[in-house]
């Protein structure tokens, strides 16, 4: 079953554009100048019940604004689309029961209010039944350990503890489709990975079709079955993680601090793996995982160098797309 | 307007289920009222202050004669009437700015991937703040008015003022809303919002009531929906035996019910072309 659809999707913004300086400004309030943006160009998709796709792309590639118009927030400049069944802009309020959202740069919850309150208020809002609502929420509570900090004032949460009540929250409804934009922008890793279990169990408890955007491409490896990237609001490869991982995602970069007295040139060379920066207190490594293996890597490194701190992270999504390019798609 | 059903929303298709997220809204709008504590006591004291230098005003009008009646008001009908309209004008929340940011910094999307309405939302949100901050001006503004002039024996006016009110807050909300929704397509609506403040202070009657003004300018008034927001409520409470009550209901059910329709206008053609900043 198809949980949405998307025909040649486009959103085409009006700005204004304005000159730099005070007579910039002079001149932009006298004769104004307009012009068009293409957010989104063409968006081709189907997405099916229970899936979870990760939505990728860069900066300003037209992600939040594609969701934006599945969740019926934007009404699209042409094309067309139907999620669960509605055409989201012209039913947005009957959609909004079955579909849950979190825009992970803004707060549905009440800033100078514990979190227990915005799920009463959401549960009033969805027209949940109140044995239903406590006992959701109290799974809810247990699942995302929200137990300690349900009665603490949003503003007195760390960001990891708000973004655990805002996924939460947003679970509350049941909802078929869940739009998850940037859910872990900002988080550190132990969170992060926290988040990524909890949607990847709910997932497959509920079946709750999942529709991630994120440039973090730790979001995509660890959360779904297929990746959809767009650059430049439209679609430049569509293709299952697998594949992805296989030929693009082949690359971990080592970032490592030294502790004092250590020397980076006691490392010896290793097979896959180039330095790509150095100093004298950092070393940064990319390793060929199609060569050798991290493990191996970081197992030579701790037995030749005396390190402060070591993080792995994936090439930034920039690095992806242009070597997606590379090859062509 | 749309029914209460269709203005906040509908699924089991019942008045309860709309009325129960209007009370939702209304609740946890009270709440985090709550934890504005210094804006209060900043509000509460400036209160003071303006009615304080209005007594010292009125009474030099007066010549401090208690007895005396100018157009139908007594000394103390006038400060108590001052009391009424200063605390509905800071009762209500500053709509214009709420919506613009809303707009401006792209929050407006987690009001609207709700099953609720937008506006029917922030008129749940606008009531609930008016009302409790209405009733906490009304306490600090009744205190210095009781000390200066004596206590409000107003007998009915008292259920006048509070039954008016309410359409009277509505009147603002719709009023504000107007200028509010103009930030789907300027982007600034603080200069429409300072022209439409203006407008409630002086054709409104929240200094002067509208029969103390020049018969021209009174018979302008009586054409325009600011006497339904402080002038109606604060004349009923003070002079009641004057007051033609339910005429004043009507003209204020028929300016909510034009408003809000032009509101509802507006609000489908702003949300087709919004654009939501950032992320």
């Amino acid at each position: 079953m198809i949980a949405l659809q998307t025909q040649a999707l486009r959103k085409v913004f009006t700005v204004k554009r304005k000159d730099a300086g005070l007579a910039g400004s002079f001149r932009s309030l006298l004769k104004p100048r307009w012009e068009e943006k293409v957010a989104v160009r063409s968006i081709d998709l189907t997405v099916q019940r229970g899936e979870m796709v990760a939505f990728l792309g860069p900066n300003g590639a037209g992600k939040s604004t594609t969701i934006k118009m599945l969740t019926g927030i934007l009404h699209p400049s042409s094309g067309e689309a139907r999620v669960l069944g509605c055409t989201p802009w012209r039913e947005r309020e009957k959609l909004a029961f079955r579909i849950g959202a979190v825009f992970g740069q803004k707060s549905q919850l009440w800033y100078h209010l514990p979190p227990i309150d915005t799920f009463d208020l959401i549960s009033r809002i969805y027209e949940l039944k109140r044995s239903d609502y406590h006992a959701r929420r109290d799974d809810l509570i247990e699942r995302f350990e929200l137990g300690p900090y349900l009665h603490t004032p949003v503003r007195k949460l760390s960001l990891g503890e708000r973004m655990r009540c805002e996924i939460a929250v947003s679970f509350l409804h049941r909802p078929q489709l869940l739009f998850l934009d940037e859910p872990t922008i900002g988080l550190d890793v132990v969170v992060k990975q926290r988040i990524r279990e909890l949607i990847r169990e709910l997932n497959r408890e509920e079946g709750t079709t999942v529709f991630l955007t994120s440039h973090d491409a730790g979001d995509m490896e660890e959360l779904c079955a297929r990746a959809v990237v767009i650059h430049h609001g439209g679609i430049l490869l569509d293709a299952p993680v697998d594949r992805l991982k296989r030929e693009v995602l082949n690359r971990k970069l080592i970032s490592l601090t030294l502790a004092a007295g250590s020397d980076a040139s006691m490392l010896p060379p290793l097979s896959g793996t180039e330095v790509i920066a150095s100093d004298s207190r950092r070393l940064k490594l990319a390793v060929d995982l199609a060569v050798t293996e991290i493990e191996t890597v970081l197992s030579a490194v701790i037995g030749a160098l005396r390190l402060e701190d070591v993080t792995v992270e994936d090439p930034p999504m920039e690095e992806i797309i242009t070597h997606i390019y590379g090859t062509g798609g | 307007m749309r029914t209460p059903r269709r203005l906040f929303g509908y699924r089991n298709a019942s008045l309860a289920a709309g009325g129960s997220k209007a009370g939702a809204v209304a609740r946890i709008t009270i709440r985090q009222q709550m934890a504005y504590k210094t804006d209060f006591i900043m509000r509460a004291s400036f209160l003071l202050m303006i009615l304080y230098v209005f007594v010292q005003l009125w009474s030099a009008a007066y010549d401090g004669d208690h007895a005396r009646i100018i157009n139908g008001y007594t000394l103390k009908q006038i400060i108590w009437y001052l009391v009424f309209t200063e605390a509905i004008t800071m009762g209500v929340p500053a709509l214009c700015g709420i919506i613009e940011n809303e707009v401006k910094s792209g929050d407006i999307a987690v009001r609207l991937i709700r099953p609720l309405s937008y506006v029917g939302y922030h008129y749940a949100a606008y009531l609930a703040e008016a009302v409790f901050r209405f009733f906490v001006h009304l306490a600090v503004g009744s205190a210095i008015a009781w000390l200066c002039v004596g206590p409000p024996t107003f007998g009915m006016g008292w259920a006048g003022l509070f039954s008016l009110t309410f359409g009277a807050i509505t009147v603002a909300f719709v009023l504000n809303m107007i200028v509010a929704l103009c930030a789907f397509w300027v982007e600034e609506t603080r200069g429409m919002e300072f022209v439409l403040h203006k407008l409630q202070f002086t054709v409104g009657g929240m200094l002067l009531p509208l029969d103390l003004m020049p018969e021209p300018l009174r018979r302008i008034c009586v054409w325009l929906p600011f006497q339904a927001m402080l002038y109606f409520p604060a004349r009923t409470a003070v002079n009641i035996d004057a007051a033609p009550i339910a005429e004043q209901f009507a003209i204020q059910a028929v300016w909510i019910l034009l408003l809000g329709a032009l509101v509802m206008w507006m609000y489908k053609r702003g949300v087709s072309r919004l654009h939501v900043n950032g992320g």
